[in-house]
């Protein structure tokens, strides 16, 4: 009467959230442990990582500034991935969005009320041209969107150190390696949390919705589901793909737009803070579902700033970016994992 | 030195680094299984070679331990991906992120301070005499000769002449064929990551002590991800990789030479070279024609793990 494991097809959600929730805490567990390896003391550290956080205003604003580029860049990720697209360059389309953002807001003249609109369509339009090309390649010509967007995010990082601190650079001198300020804001929503955060919950639902109740959020979802099945059925799904795509980048440019005219005022080198990639974590994290966007967000938000809470202890933005991938890492296990169950087969009767 | 002969030189040093790691990424996807993890593992190994030259001074000592990191992150890669059959595209993602992250905080004692011992140039006698050629492609160090001749030539034989190369393609193009042959599917799999792992961390090594020569965080800058492409522009072949490899060199090398001749080119512009050469590359041949498509053809099983249950 030996127990087994079977493998079935689908893992039953409750099981996956629960593999997912393991994931979380074993990575946590591990950095820990690795932490204090190197002699510092992961309670300690995770105290104050809570008080800095959730025990003052200061701490939930930080935490707030941080999860509005991280829904936007997880949302882009996600959507690609509802069509069965891995857009990997979400970090590239940001930096893309925040350079339009800023040459609008620098160098464009127009009414002060019509300002933010051009910026935010700026921002919106250069994440989606950056995603052009490995859209079109993947549509056209099945080329792996994968590394052709990737790839991107090394243009894209080069292009925006290169403006920061050459024919952009601050005249004024104030700052080293940025432009000068940009005079136009995205106003205040709560402290120093800008309207970004509302604006990205509401296109999270708005997405959701679309992709959930309308003929082409359906069709979206079987072309990535079964590719095959969707062109069988008739369905635009070349179409589907572009547009999805398109939509991608240009949501991972908002991210950008909403960073340089909501939380930095100005373009410089390391704006993206590696939003782009913690957003392939928020979208994996999310499996699927748009709200779970929100809560992946929320999640990698705290755990980015836990990373910057304790770089006074040594720690930084690295091993915010290690953490991470350890957490992936074990997703990707549990994930596999959960589609076992323990079975008890009964002896066949004689 | 004249011009040529520098950028020969320049380029087959660049191109080392990518060679090395696309040959890694090679093994891994002719069983089957693709490694996003190399920009990870090439941090790693970069960080790996450095420490141990501090320590021991001495570059050979820094290479194996830059194989030795890889062999084992790779092992754990691959439990995760063959033996537990986890989602391969995730893993390796999760390998990038972790092996940067883990090497930039590991590495930030070394950063900047230049490697004290690295792989000096071995010239061969008479061949380095040679006028152009000479200086660029015989006074090379060790490992570049390693990469771009014993290497290439020693996996070629492996793959396309032996019956274990027989079975290893097999297992990346048809694991259930090759599983009922009598093939063991998982122990392939297993080892052609874990040793393509070990050449990718290599890569990082010789990263830090043959080219650049020192440690800095984001010194890797996307090498891994370009070697990953030259893997399909080489159509999943060694010596084509390494071909390849030699041709982004040297495009980088290009970069080098433009920016210290002052072109009027910004050197930000240059740096893009590599990486939209390699879009370009991916993209472009598959326009070209029907026939060079299907040569650059994917190992049919690639990333798709195999359940003998589910044939």
């Amino acid at each position: 009467m030996a127990a087994r494991l079977q493998r079935y097809p689908t893992a039953p959600p409750g099981v996956a959230l629960a593999a997912r929730a393991a994931a979380i805490v074993l990575a946590l567990l591990t950095a820990s442990a690795l932490l204090a390896l190197s002699g510092l003391n992961p309670i300690a550290l995770g105290q104050q990582v809570i008080k800095s956080t959730f025990g003052s205003r200061f701490g939930l604003e930080d935490v707030g500034l941080l999860v509005t580029p991280l829904i936007f860049t997880g949302l882009s990720v996600a959507v690609a991935l509802s069509i069965g697209a891995w857009n990997i360059g979400a970090e590239g389309q940001f930096y893309a969005g925040a350079f339009a953002t800023a040459g609008v807001g620098l160098y464009l003249h127009a009414p002060a009320p019509l300002m933010l609109p051009l910026m935010f369509a700026a921002g919106a339009l250069g994440g989606a041209v950056w995603i052009l090309v490995p859209t079109l390649a993947r549509a056209y010509v099945s080329v792996s969107e994968l590394i052709t967007t990737l790839l991107l995010n090394f243009v894209a990082l080069l292009l925006v150190y290169w403006v920061a601190t050459g024919p952009w650079l601050d005249p004024g001198g104030h700052a080293l390696g940025t432009t000068a300020r940009i005079k136009y804001e995205v106003p205040s929503f709560w402290g120093d949390v800008h309207w970004g955060f509302p604006i990205a919950i509401g296109l999270t639902i708005v997405v959701a919705l679309a992709l959930r109740y309308t003929v082409w959020g359906y069709e979206v979802r079987i072309s990535g589901a079964n590719p095959n099945a969707a062109i069988y059925a008739g369905m635009p799904s070349r179409a589907r793909l572009i547009v999805v795509m398109l939509m991608s980048g240009a949501i991972a440019g908002l991210s950008g737009f909403f960073e340089v005219a909501g939380t930095v005022h100005r373009l410089q080198g390391g704006i993206s803070n590696n939003f782009g990639y913690l957003g392939i974590m928020v979208a994996v994290l999310a499996r699927g579902s748009s709200l779970g966007v929100l809560a992946g967000a929320a999640l990698m938000a705290v755990i980015l700033n836990s990373g910057i809470i304790l770089q006074t202890k040594g720690l930084n933005v690295s091993t915010v970016l290690a953490i991470t991938g350890l957490i992936l890492f074990y997703t990707a296990i549990g994930d596999e994992l959960a589609h076992y169950r323990l079975i008890w087969p009964k002896r066949a009767e004689a | 030195m004249d011009p040529v002969t520098a950028i020969l030189q320049t380029s087959i040093l660049a191109g080392g680094v990518l060679a090395l790691a696309a040959l890694g990424e090679t093994l891994a996807e002719l069983v089957g299984v693709v490694n996003l993890g190399v920009e990870g593992l090439m941090a790693l190994g970069a960080v790996a070679g450095v420490a141990t030259v501090v320590a021991t001074h001495n570059p050979y000592l820094g290479f194996l331990a830059a194989l030795a990191v890889g062999l084992v992150v790779g092992m754990g890669f691959a439990t995760a991906t063959v033996l537990i059959r986890a989602n391969q595209v995730l893993c390796g993602l999760a390998l990038t992120l972790l092996g940067s992250g883990m090497a930039a905080t590991l590495g930030k004692r070394y950063s900047g301070t230049p490697s004290p011992a690295v792989f000096g140039p071995v010239p061969i006698p008479l061949l380095s005499d040679l006028p152009i050629l000479g200086k660029a492609l015989f006074s090379q160090n060790l490992l570049v000769y390693l990469i771009y001749l014993v290497l290439p030539i020693l996996m070629h034989l492996v793959l396309f002449r032996t019956r274990l190369g027989l079975n290893m393609r097999s297992v990346g193009e048809n694991p259930a064929a090759a599983d009922a042959a009598g093939v063991n599917v998982a122990r392939i799999r297993f080892w052609g990551v874990s040793l393509g792992a070990a050449l990718a961390a290599g890569a990082g090594g010789y990263l830090t002590l043959a080219f650049v020569p020192s440690w800095s965080e984001g010194v890797v800058a996307g090498r891994g991800w370009i070697a990953v492409s030259l893997v399909i522009f080489a159509g999943y072949r060694p010596i084509n990789a390494v071909l390849a490899a030699l041709l982004f060199g040297l495009i980088t090398s290009l970069g080098f030479v433009g920016q210290a001749r002052n072109w009027p080119v910004a050197p930000a512009i240059l740096s893009m070279l590599p990486y939209l050469g390699t879009i370009a590359f991916i993209i472009l041949p598959v326009l070209a024609s029907e026939r060079l498509r299907r040569w650059m053809a994917a190992p049919a099983a690639l990333s798709v793990p195999y359940f003998r249950d589910q044939r």
